[in-house]
This record gives structure tokens, sequence and C-alpha cells, in this order.
């Protein structure tokens, strides 16, 4: 993944920025409006004072000169007004634009997302991968403001304005255009390179370090009972350390590029006024030209300093981009060694429907040995199979098989007598129901949150839905009833009442195949009680498999099963501990 | 780490600050040279022109002038990168020296008050919020000085030149500190809507994406990416309305300094040409003239740089607002040392204490509890009747609101809970943290009295097997059976046990238990919250809390 070029790694994100395009072109235009009114109210004003100074001159020997003061004059408070009007605009037009591609770029990767399947969703959950996510957006974000439209702009500035001073005397424009062309190029692939190592591993550091904090944070109570918190602490140090090396030797190389951007400027204007000066003492130019040639050059200065610290970051740019593109692969092209998740267009029945497993195998990529190997399991419509087993047996990777979510390795996998496969998405969806062990809540009101399964359900239904698991009155209580926001991921709920609003959810709908994992986790023993013989109700005339560590025949297990299954979790252990560092 | 909750954002920054005084002086110092180099680069440049144009001298003649310019331009260059550096390093010193205070201040707290926050977000205040603090030390702090310096520099060149021109300038001078409010205010302001509606926009995205596996399974991925959408633009059209606003201040501060160019310009023009009549007009000549001309924008640059940076200012005010709100947190007391040592016999004591948790009141107490050595005491009780509360007061992990701890200083303790640490790095990295100097075959003896042995013995890398990021590849129940194999490692006398078998399957939870028991054998002292009946079977003594009190002790049974 590393080894890809540049251009390969950029050119999706390149792709989403040229939908817009002719924004971009608009933005760059305005920049390009902008650097021209500062470059020409400097020149005008060095011209100005110039021929000033000679028209005084020669006025003082005696001389008649006729010297129109008002079109300079004019020119001046132009240039003055359109600098602020432009770098106004450009700068407001432009952000809208930022603005806009996240908005484009946070879609895209959704969409990519919600196509990862259950395993890679779960090996994203484990790590920070989120936080990194919406870095690496947010760096993408600005391509366009820092990485793109400065060296563009940069560029024209520097073809113009050697252009312009060609008009005058061609060898001041070949030795700016030669001074500054190369240096423009060193600004931006030169301090690509020197940067792009260390800017890169800048962000590695980063992440890890973050982890090495949460490590560090959630491990106080042992760190502090073994004495070894001082131990953890060094090591944080010491990535701390490797970070700062990068970002000192990163702000190193950005420094340089910008005193290289003044010296090279400085530079391009000694050339001008040397060979302006040149030019006229042959009388090629007047005076007051060859004054304005190296101030002109002088103003150049600005374009080019936004390059070198910009470009020198690229690394991270790079980074960032391989990531998204990563999640946007796996998303397309499945786990690697695996087959990807297919849909057809078969209606699953109506009722309860029977589930057939028929010889199937789970090979995780990279894993020793298989997650789920030769399964066979059959479920007659209406029956309630309890599938036990120990941790890491497999129970999980059986719900995500029947769920679609992963696609099985070997044999295959009926719903109705459908081959999985060929069922149509929304009918599985809708015909198919789970309560995992995760309880997912979102950051929105009590009632959207129960809408996610039923959205056209009713107010009435929604409250019939709480009362079914006892939290309608809970609900009342509340000031704003439905209303009521359930706060960032459920934290405004208790696990229990997460765990009954999502009971409620599965209420809400009208599912032919329902697996429950463990439905009465993190209740108490009254409660379950009371929802047991509910649930028992509900589950008639569907398929049940229950999914649950053991059996102990007490008040927890699920209610009505007709037969159990054990799954074996011998070869698990070994499988789970396969090197995945 | 005393912090009296009267500082000020600001203030504690100037603190850090004060603390670099020697690298943020070098950066303000090569800033100030860049500065001077620039007058002296405008100058010669003036100086040139004026002896070619005025004095009709022959180009060949200022070779030695051009040489200088040249030799200018390069000690300017030099200076720059020095001011960059320098800057960088300062910032870099800071940046290490307040992610130290932080880890101090959360080691002070202890694990309880520490842990009640949410992991992932003081995570983020150790690492990117402290990035944050980046800019403003490393260019805006630096930048500050120079915005009084280099202006003053200049002033003093004009004057030199023109007074008139100077007063001009000075006529600008007074509105500096009120184009500096104006950016300043909108810069601040423009950041805080900005924050609040980054963080409501991300908390939508990020919530949205967390849940992506349930809305999988609703169908429902579809309607959620058009609603990701819809807040991401709509967050847009909010910040619009803010930054055309926040934009204003800089294009007034733009406006002021193309209009101070202009107007140099045309007085300088006018003077030269002899339409001017009054004050030091008439003396005006093409380098002075021109010269005015030229510093006239480099009077403005240090502020329109500072501006740049202003949001670098507001992000670390803002960070460091976050930051002193964790260092105002209470830590615990210095030392338990201040209640008596233990009586004899007795490994750890409490004397009526209470424990009261912000928001939910007093958790636990009032209570007296001792730990004989040797002893298996096991806690039972509801969940919430404070059962994890006891242990954490048993441990020292939290100071009790009233009452006191009686343990000796260097009691050695063990513990373990439901989500035990585990380190990116080998299996035998992740015991050593209990036992730094235990030798390999140590490591394979607590294996396995924790039951762990077969499985290490499968893996290709053994006890080098590394685990991946928090433990990525190991399954809860094997987590589990590594933190019981550090307590093995560890020699210590009091081990503390927070259901060690939840969420545990029934042969795990089996080898589990067996593995506690012969601790207990060893003669450690256990003390397990549960609700296992095997493990309850296997107390010296019962402890039953309910609502934070003592219920009942029934004496051990067997």
């Amino acid at each position: 993944m590393s080894k890809r070029s540049l251009r390969t790694t950029f050119a999706p994100w390149l792709r989403l920025l040229a939908q817009r395009r002719g924004r971009l072109a608009i933005g760059v235009l305005l920049l390009i409006v902008t650097v021209f009114s500062a470059v020409g109210l400097l020149t005008l004003s060095g011209w100005f004072i110039a021929a000033s100074a000679l028209a005084g001159m020669a006025m003082a020997l005696g001389m008649a000169v006729a010297f129109d003061v008002y079109v300079p004059g004019g020119g001046i408070r132009f240039f003055a007004v359109s600098r602020t009007v432009a770098r106004y605009a450009e700068r407001l037009y432009n952000h809208d634009t930022v603005l806009r591609l996240l908005a484009d770029l946070r879609h895209r990767l959704f969409v990519a997302m919600a196509r990862l399947d259950d395993r890679s969703l779960a090996r994203q959950r484990a790590s920070d991968w989120l936080n990194r996510l919406t870095a690496d957006i947010d760096t993408l974000d600005g391509l366009y403001l820092r990485l793109l439209a400065p060296p563009v702009v940069a560029l024209a500035a520097i073809v113009l304005l050697a252009a312009f001073l060609a008009l005058w005397v061609p060898m001041v424009g070949l030795a700016v255009a030669a001074l500054l062309v190369p240096t423009w190029a060193w600004l931006t692939a030169g301090q690509a390179w020197l940067g792009m190592a260390s800017s890169r591993r800048q962000v590695a550091h980063l992440q890890r370090l973050r982890s090495q904090a949460i490590e560090h944070l959630t491990g106080l109570a042992e760190l502090e009972a073994y004495r070894s918190r001082d131990w953890h602490r060094q090591g944080f140090f010491e990535r701390e350390e490797k970070l700062s090396r990068d970002q000192q030797r990163t702000a190193g190389v950005a420094g340089f590029g910008v005193a290289l951007v003044n010296l090279m400027v400085g530079l391009g204007m000694v050339a001008a006024l040397w060979l302006a000066a040149a030019a006229w003492q042959q009388g090629m130019i007047s005076g007051a030209v060859m004054v304005m040639m190296p101030i002109a050059v002088l103003a150049l200065g600005e374009v080019l300093a936004l390059l070198p610290t910009a470009f020198t970051q690229l690394g991270a740019s790079r980074g960032a981009a391989e990531r998204l593109n990563e999640v946007e692969e796996v998303g397309q092209a499945g786990q690697t060694g695996q087959a990807k998740v297919s849909a057809g267009h078969a209606q699953l029945p109506t009722g309860a429907f029977s589930v057939r497993l028929r010889g199937v195998g789970l090979h995780y990529p990279g894993a020793l040995v298989p997650a789920l190997q030769d399964l066979d399991l059959v479920l007659a419509p209406g029956e309630r199979l309890a599938l036990t087993g120990a941790s890491g047996a497999g129970k999980s990777s059986v719900a995500a098989l029947l769920t679609r979510r992963l696609p099985p390795s070997q044999g295959e996998i009926l719903l109705g007598d459908i081959p999985i496969g060929e069922v149509d998405e929304a009918s599985l969806r809708e015909r198919v129901a789970i309560l995992g062990q995760r309880i997912d809540l979102f950051q929105d009101s009590l009632a959207s949150n129960l809408r996610l399964a039923a959205p056209e359900a009713t107010d009435a239904q929604l409250w019939q839905a709480l009362a079914w698991v006892e939290l309608a009155d809970w609900a009342e209580a509340l000031p704003h009833g439905l209303a009521t926001p359930v706060g960032e991921g459920g934290r405004a709920l208790s696990g229990g009442q997460a765990r009954r609003l999502a009971l409620a959810r599965l209420w809400l709908r009208d599912p032919g195949l329902v697996i429950l994992d463990e439905p009465f986790a993190g209740l108490d023993a009254a409660t379950v009680a009371r929802l047991s013989p509910r649930l028992d109700a509900w589950l008639t005339g569907r398929s049940v498999l229950y999914l649950v560590h053991q059996l102990d025949g007490g008040a927890f297990d699920p209610p009505g099963i007709t037969r159990e299954q054990r799954l074996q979790a011998r070869l698990a252990e070994r499988n789970q501990f396969s090197d995945r560092a | 780490m005393s912090h009296d909750s009267q500082v000020s954002p600001r203030r504690w920054l100037a603190a850090h600050a004060a603390r670099q005084r020697g690298w943020l002086g070098l950066a303000a110092l090569t800033g100030i040279a860049v500065g001077a180099l620039t007058v002296a680069q405008m100058a010669l440049l003036a100086w040139i022109v004026s002896r070619l144009l005025v004095d009709g001298a022959p180009l060949a003649s200022l070779t030695s002038a051009f040489l200088m310019l040249v030799a200018v331009l390069a000690t300017r260059a030099l200076c720059q990168w020095g001011q960059e550096l320098s800057g960088q390093l300062a910032s870099l010193r800071i940046r290490h020296a307040v992610r130290a205070e932080l880890l101090d201040h959360l080691a002070a707290m202890g694990p309880v008050r520490a842990g009640a926050r949410h992991s992932a977000g003081l995570a983020n205040q150790l690492v990117e919020q402290v990035e944050a603090l980046d800019g403003y030390f490393a260019r805006f702090l630096p930048q500050l000085r120079l915005c009084v310096a280099i202006p003053l520099l200049i002033l003093l060149v004009v004057l030199w030149l023109d007074w008139l021109a100077a007063l001009f300038l000075l006529l600008a001078a007074p509105l500096i500190p009120l184009f500096m409010a104006l950016v300043g205010m909108g810069a601040e302001r423009l950041n805080r809507d900005q924050f609040v509606a980054v963080s409501r926009l991300s908390g939508h995205f990020l919530d949205r994406v967390r849940g992506i596996a349930t809305l999988q399974l609703f169908g429902r991925t579809h309607e959620a990416a058009t609603e990701v959408h819809a807040a991401a633009d709509n967050y847009r059209r909010l910040s619009m309305r803010t930054l055309r606003v926040a934009f204003l201040s800089s294009a007034v501060l733009e406006f002021f300094a193309s209009v101070a160019i202009a107007v140099v310009a045309i007085y300088v023009g006018f003077g030269l040409l002899g339409y001017i009549e009054f004050g030091p007009a008439e003396e005006l000549t093409l380098f002075s003239g021109l010269l005015v001309l030229l510093l006239a924008p480099e009077f403005f640059q240090p502020l329109r740089t500072l501006a740049q940076h202003y949001h670098d200012r507001a992000a670390a005010l803002g960070a460091a607002d976050g930051m002193l709100a964790l260092l105002d947190e209470p830590v615990r007391p210095e030392h338990e040392s201040a209640g008596a040592p233990p009586i004899a016999g007795r490994c750890v004591a409490l004397e009526a204490v209470t424990l009261a948790h912000p928001g939910r009141g007093q958790v636990l107490g009032p209570l007296d509890v001792v730990v004989e050595k040797g002893d298996i005491l096991v806690v039972t009780g509801a969940s919430g009747a404070g059962k994890s509360a006891l242990l954490q007061l048993l441990a020292g992990f939290v100071a009790p609101a009233s009452g006191q701890r009686h343990a000796a200083a260097d009691l050695r303790i063990a513990w373990m809970d439901q989500r035990p640490l585990l380190i990116h790095g080998s299996l035998a990295e992740n015991l050593r943290l209990a036992a730094p100097q235990a030798s390999d075959a140590e490591l394979e003896r607590a294996l396995v009295h924790a039951g762990l042995a077969e499985l290490v013995a499968a893996l290709p890398q053994g006890i080098h097997t590394p685990l991946g990021e928090r433990g990525s590849g190991l399954s809860g129940g094997q987590a589990q059976r590594l933190a019981l194999a550090r307590v093995f490692l560890s020699d210590a006398e009091l081990v503390l046990l927070d259901e060690p078998t939840a969420s545990l399957d029934e042969e795990t939870e089996a080898r589990v238990i067996e593995s506690l028991r012969r601790l207990g054998d060893e003669g450690r002292t256990l003390v397990i919250a549960t609700h296992h009946p095997a493990l309850m079977a296997m107390a010296s003594r019962r402890l039953a809390l309910h609502e934070g009190r003592e219920q009942t002790v029934v004496a051990a049974g067997g």
C-alpha cells in the first residue's frame, strides 16, 4: 500500500474535488485577482514614485514636463480597494468550497463504510480508528486550499510577472523565470520530498501516543497496584520523544523552505535590478520602469510563502488519503482472500421460515485455524434453537453469517430454502431481526431511535412498544417524553434501559427469523420475570435462534427453547490468538 | 501540584512560556533581526536606485552595494530559519512539560477519580489538545513581540526620512490595537462558534459511524448517508454566517494596509513633483521617498502575520481551558500514612469510612471493615451496592470522604477487575507489568496457575507473541486469565478482585475459580467482590452490602 505512487493515492480524492471544478476554478481566479492587485499596488506605486522623482528633477532643471498624475493615482487607489475586496471575496468563497468538500468527503466515506462487513467493522471499532478517520477527513478537506490552489496561483503569478517584465526587457523576464520557476518546483516537490518521511511518521506516532495514553488511563488501577505507573509513563514519553524528533525535523524543513522563499525572491529582485539598470543605461527603458521591476519581483514573496509549510506536510495528507483509500477498498472488495457478500432479488417468505447451514466454514484471513468448521445446523420454521458455547466458540460468527454481514468461506446457507446470497437486501433486513450484545443507540430522540426499526410507526405504536418492555412509565415521566434525547451512544440511559429499548425496537418489527444474543443480559431478575412471558408470546410463530453461553435452567434462560446445539470452542482459542498485531 | 482555581488559561500558558524564556526569546530576537535586515535590504535597494537615477553612477561602481544586498538577503534567510527552529524547540519542550503536568495530576487523582472521566476524552487532552498548543508557542507568542518591535523600528526609520510620512503611519498606529482587538474578537467568536458546531457535527458523524452495524441490520444506511451529508451541509451554512463577519475584521486590516501604501505612494509622488509645499515634502528625494514606500507594507506585515496566527491563540486558550478544568480536580490527600499504621496481623482496615461520588451522593458507608492477613473476604451485594467502591477504598485508589484507611505504607497489592489492562506489546511484557524483574520461567509458572499455559504453548512465538492494540487477539476470558497470571506473578500480599468471573463461560470460570483457590492456598489475603456461588463458598468471611452499608456478616461456612 505504501509503495503506491502519490498520484494513485490521491486520485480518488482529486476526482471527488473535480466534481466541483467550477467552484475550484473560480476560487483560483479570485486568488489570482488578489495577488494581481497586491503586486499591482506595489509595482505601480514604485513606478509612480520614480517617475515623479524624475519629472520633479527635470522640472527643477527648468524643463517642460507633461506628467499625468491622475491615471497612476487612480490606479493606485483602484488596486488598494481591489486587493481588499478580492481577498475578502476569495476567503469567503474558498472557505465555502472547503466546507462543501467536507460534506462530500463525509458522505462518500460513510457510504464506503456502510459496505464494510462485520469483521472489518469490529476490528476497526477496537482501535481508535474512528478518531483517526475524522482527523483524516479534516486533513483531506484542506487538499484544495493548501495543496492545489496555492501552487497553481504561485506558478501563474511567476509566469505572468516574468512575461510582463519580458515585455520591457526580455532578459529580466527570463532571469526572474529562471530563478523563481525552479524555486517554485523546489518549494513544492523538493519540500514534499524532504518532509515526506517525517511528516508521514508523525501521524503514526501521534496515533500510537494516543493508544498509549488510553492504555495508561484505563490501566491506572493496575499500574498503581503493581507500582508500574512510572514504567508505563516512561514508554509514553519515549514515544513522545520520537514524535518530537520528527516534528522538529519537519519544522526544520519547513523553516528552510520559508527562508528559501525570501532568499530567492530577494535574489530575483537583485537580478532584476541589475539587468534593468543595465537596460536603462543602454536607453532601452525609462528610469521609472527600471525601479518598477525589482519592486514587482519583491511583491511575489507573499504568494510563494504559503507553499513550503503546506508541502512539507504532504506526507501527512498522503497518509490520510491512504487510510481512507483502504476503507473504500475493503468496502468494495471485501476482506482480502474472502468472497464478497452478495445479494440477489429473491423475497423471503412471510411467517416463520426455516434456516439451514450445510458444511459451513468461516476462515478469517490471517487466522491459523477457522472460526467455524463444517457446521451443520437446521432450524425448522417456528422452532427455537439455543446455540450454546463458550466465548469465542463462534456464536457471533453464526449470527453475522445469518444476517449476511460476513460471507461463509465454505458451505451453504439457506433461509426459507433460498440461498442467502440470492435474497433481496430489503427483504433480508425486514425478515431477519437480531438483538446483539452491542446495543447502538443514536444521539437522537427516543422516538427516532425506535423508528429506526419501523420508520412508519405512529407515536401510539411507539408507546405500545415501550409499554411492552416496561419503559412506558419511565418515558412518560420524562419532561420531553418521546422527544427526549438519549445522549451520545445512549449515554443518558442505563445499560438495562438500553437493552429494553433494543427489545422494543425488535417488537416494532415483524421478522420471520429472530436471533437473540443473551436477550436478558444486564437486566435484573424481576424485570426478566415480567419480560420473559411477553417475549415468549411475541416469538410465537417465528423461527428463533438464541445465542447463549450456557443454559442453567434458571429464570435468565430465554423462553420456550425446543432444542439445544453446542458449538465447540476447541479450535477457537488458538484461532483468536493469531498474530494480528 | 497546587492549583488554585483562579488561574486563568492565559496565565497558565504564560507560566509555561516563562519556563522556556530562552528559546522563545531567541525566536523573538531572530525575528527582530529579520525585521532589521528587511529594513537594510530596502534601504540598499532605494540607495542603489537613487545612485543610478539621481547621481547617474555607472552600474559597475555599485557592485559592492549589490554584493552587500546579497549578503543581507542571505543573513536574513538564516535568521528566519533560526526563528522557526527556536520557536518550534520552545513549543516542543513546553508540550512535554504540559503532558508531564497532566500525567502527574491524573496519578495524584487516583484511578477512581481519573477513571470516572471518559478515557478517550482524557487521551485526547493528553495528545491532541496538547498538540493544539503548538501554534501558540511556536508562532503566536514570538510574533506578538515582533508586532511591537518591528513597526516601532520602521516608524523610527521613516521618522528620520520624512516626518510627515511617519505621521501617516503613526496615525495608523493607534488603529493597530483597534485592529488587533477587532481581529481578535472576530477570531475568538469564530473559534468558539466553530468549536461548538464542529463538535456537534463530528458528534453526529461519529455517532452514525459507531452504529453503522445497527444501521446495516435495519437496512437504513442509505438514509443515514443522506443525513450525514445534510448535517455537514447545515454546518456549512451555519459557519458561513459566522465567517462572513469574522473575515470582515481581517479585511479591515487589509484595507488599512493597502490604503496606507496608497497614501504614502501618492504623498511621496506629489512631494517629489513639488506639488506639496509644506513640511518635509520639499526635501523628499528619490531615496527617501522610495524607502518610505518600500517600508510601508513592512510596517503592517507583522500584524497581518499575527492575524493569521490568531486562531492558534484561540485554539490554545480553548485547550488550556479544558486542561485547567482537569488540573482543578481534587487530588487524593498526600498519602494514607495519615491514618495510624494497622495493628499487627491486619492487612488493611477501614474505620467509619464513607465515600461519595459527585452527582450520585454517598455511595458507601459509614462502614468498618478489617481485613486480617490470610483472610478470604467475599463481598456480595446487588449491583450498585458499593462492592467496587469498597474494593477501591481498600486499595487506596480513592480517599474516603470521611473516616480512615489504615494500611502499611509498603503494602503490596494486586488488582484485577473486569477490564484488565492490555498493553501493546508481547504477552511477556504484559505479564512483566506486574513484576519487571520476573524470569521467563516465572512467567511460565504464572501462566500455568492462571490456566493459560496450554494456550500459550500452542502459539508459535509463545510468550513473545505480540498482542495487538488494546489486546486485540485475546478473547475476554483470555484477557481475564492474563490479568490473573499477573496476580500470581506479583508478590502482592493483598489481592483485590472485582467480579473476577463475570462474563466468563462455564469452563473458563471453573479454571479461574480453581486458580483463585490456589492463590488462597499460597497464603495471600484475598478480597473478592462476586455473585458467584463457588467463589462465595471459598470465603473465610463474607460481607454483604446493601445500598452502601453492611447488611450482615456471615462467618465462614466452608
